[in-house]
């Protein structure tokens, strides 16, 4: 592992460092519970698309306080949701206390990483509800973050297994499994994930609906991956370090898995980041239609999917697309990190 | 000394082309045979054949394989004999090696015994030293070793089950001469320590008399001559044995042109009817071109031409 890290940071520095980022974000995913100042669903009904709070170490007379503190602020125009500053300093404390929360779902706290006593702190300001953007967006990656890395696996472990024998055996294994593939393939994407979705009821729990995107998106996935394992499987098996293997008896599971998989490598290690962030999308235009992961659970997609179409949403309150930004800088970094794994996977390069 | 292996008449190829024709011969224990033809010969078939690897295309079509009692056409558990029982070593090191692993790595792999990854790195790791590698080669990727190191690492995973049977197709073509030597002489070594038999494909028939207990000649998918290597060498029968051995550049001065012979071989599309060597050959008659010759004993061994015998009943 360590070994691995240096050749990404020799060969690839900037893949080195999306790897950090990714690692952070899901740190702060895992984390959200600790760090979210407030609970994702905690409606604050006076700051209705309130701005971020900007945070200051010189108050209005120009002193410096080595404790960071923010404005209060006030509601003066709830049509055009103008905010006032008062001027009241409110200091922000670290491992402050709050309302009774369970980390990890396991160990109850009470205590959070930051937050001030009086007034709120809102990093990335509010949503039309009053809730802080920048808990939900913490609360949102846990969905975003994982739909992307199960999905991507569920898929690639049915590509991989589906393409793999059908280009090696080849013959009427390989007919019959291509044209199951051109099955799924033959339906535009879209409108399959939406037939798939409506054949299941609306009112499903939260986490059932989370299972379900995961496998519409991943039984969406899989077909044209299974199809280019296939063609690489093909071309790999008549390679001749496959028949010395053959020669030396290793059984035909060990040298699919074993000696041609890895050699695809090369691609699907590419492929697998550069389709994680279908997945984070897909599952933002099942939340855009509503079929998605529902309100009050917040995903990147859904908090996205309330702006787009909203005008005075766009205009006045631009904080409310940071989760789309998010996306972006998950969607960027897989990208880097998947292009620094070809590098390295291959020992030729290092 | 025992039969370890016999080929018994063995026709290999599907329903256009017979890549390879009455093909029998036999490898005795601690015994080399070399295999020596011009490209395309079928020599690399008729190791595929043993060891049940051709391709997807062609079958054997008739005849028998004995290997060890067993008979290897009807026997469907080839994974069983395969680097167990039967080594291979192949021609071009660095693209019979798979380039993503390393070479315990991959030698660890074809260990066919139960036992635990400790012992089998100590057993790889001898096989190494013995093989004249370095211990630290466990270590490595095939890019990382030269020609020679790869064949030797090669022969290192083809010997760590002890395999009865050899099978070394033109294991030093792509080598340098020194290396190539080095090669050689190791497996010469191998035959003592190990009581191993090798079936040796090359085109260098100097090479193979020097190797080898007996020589197989081949042409166009038949054997054309066998016998004793030194026999063969020196005195042989066949026309086209003869002439393989008037184009060795050794036999030649500086500067004089060396004789080769002409025509090609002839493509498995386009057989000629009687002996596949008779476009070629300097002594054809009129029959030769028509009828196929049978394989007779003369002088110690076996020979397949008009000259010395009849013509086989097509």
């Amino acid at each position: 592992m360590k070994k691995i890290l240096q050749r990404l940071k020799k060969r690839n520095y900037i893949s080195f460092i999306s790897l950090w980022i990714i690692v952070f974000l899901y740190f702060l995913a895992i984390m959200a519970d600790f760090i979210a100042p407030y609970p994702y669903n905690k409606q604050f009904r006076d700051y209705p698309l309130c701005p971020p709070t900007k945070i200051h170490f010189f108050d209005h007379n120009k002193k410096f306080h080595l404790r960071p503190f923010v404005y209060e602020i006030k509601l003066v125009n709830p049509a055009l949701n103008q905010y006032e500053i008062i001027e009241k300093i409110c200091p922000i404390y670290f491992f402050v206390k709050g309302e009774k929360r369970k980390i990890l779902g396991l160990f109850p706290s009470t205590r959070y990483l930051f937050g001030t006593k009086q007034g709120k702190i809102f990093l990335f300001g509010t949503d039309m509800h009053g809730r802080d953007i920048f808990s939900r967006v913490l609360y949102g990656a846990r969905i975003s973050l994982s739909i992307g890395v199960i999905g991507v696996s569920l898929s690639f472990f049915l590509g991989f297994l589906i393409g793999g024998i059908s280009g090696y055996f080849g013959g009427r294994i390989d007919n019959i499994l291509m044209r199951l593939v051109e099955i799924f393939m033959m339906f535009p994407a879209f409108y399959l994930m939406l037939a798939l979705r409506a054949v299941f009821p609306l009112n499903l729990s939260s986490f059932q609906i989370y299972l379900l995107i995961v496998v519409i998106l991943s039984l969406i996935g899989w077909a044209g991956l299974a199809r280019i394992i296939r063609g690489m499987v093909l071309s790999i098996k008549e390679e001749e370090y496959i028949l010395a293997a053959k020669a030396l008896g290793i059984s035909t599971f060990k040298i699919i898995f074993k000696h041609i998989i890895p050699n695809t490598f090369s691609y699907s290690i590419t492929a697998i980041t550069l389709s994680i962030p279908g997945y984070i999308l897909g599952e933002s235009t099942l939340s855009l239609l509503g079929l998605g992961i529902q309100e009050p659970f917040p995903s990147w997609g859904n908090m996205l999917s309330v702006c787009i179409g909203n005008l005075r949403i766009l205009s006045n309150a631009p904080w409310m697309l940071i989760p789309g930004f998010f996306i972006f800088l998950t969607i960027i970094c897989f990208n880097f990190l998947g292009d620094g794994l070809r590098d390295i996977l291959d020992p030729k390069n290092w | 000394m025992e039969k370890l292996l016999s080929v018994k008449k063995i026709v290999v190829g599907n329903q256009q082309v017979k890549i390879l024709r009455d093909i029998s011969f036999e490898v005795k224990e601690k015994e080399i045979v070399s295999i020596v033809g011009e490209s395309g010969c079928g020599k690399s078939m008729t190791l595929r054949t043993i060891i049940k690897l051709l391709p997807k295309n062609l079958e054997i079509l008739s005849g028998e394989i004995y290997f060890d009692r067993i008979e290897i056409r009807k026997y469907n558990e080839m994974e069983k004999i395969r680097g167990k029982e039967i080594g291979m070593v192949f021609q071009e090191p660095s693209s019979y090696l798979n380039p993503l692993f390393t070479i315990g790595n991959q030698i660890e792999e074809s260990i066919k015994e139960n036992i635990s990854k400790k012992e089998k790195k100590e057993k790889i790791v001898n096989i190494l030293k013995e093989i004249g590698l370095s211990p630290n080669v466990y270590y490595q990727y095939p890019h990382q070793l030269s020609g020679g190191m790869q064949q030797r690492a090669m022969i290192a995973m083809s010997l760590i089950n002890k395999p009865k049977l050899l099978l070394a197709d033109e294991p030093t073509t792509a080598l340098d001469v020194t290396t190539a030597f080095g090669i050689i002489n190791l497996l010469k070594n191998l035959i003592s320590k190990y009581g191993l038999s090798i079936i040796f494909v090359t085109h260098d028939i100097s090479l193979a008399r020097y190797i080898s207990d007996k020589i197989i000649v081949m042409y166009a998918g038949m054997i054309l001559e066998k016998g004793n290597a030194d026999l063969v060498y020196n005195k042989p029968l066949h026309p086209y044995t003869q002439k393989l051995i008037t184009c060795l550049p050794e036999k030649y001065k500086k500067g004089e042109k060396i004789r080769t012979i002409e025509g090609e071989v002839p493509s498995f599309k386009n057989l000629p009817i009687g002996c596949p060597f008779s476009p070629r050959c300097e002594y054809r008659q009129k029959l030769c071109e028509e009828k196929i010759p049978e394989e007779i004993e003369v002088d110690n061994r076996i020979v397949r031409c008009i000259r010395y015998g009849n013509f086989m009943e097509n």
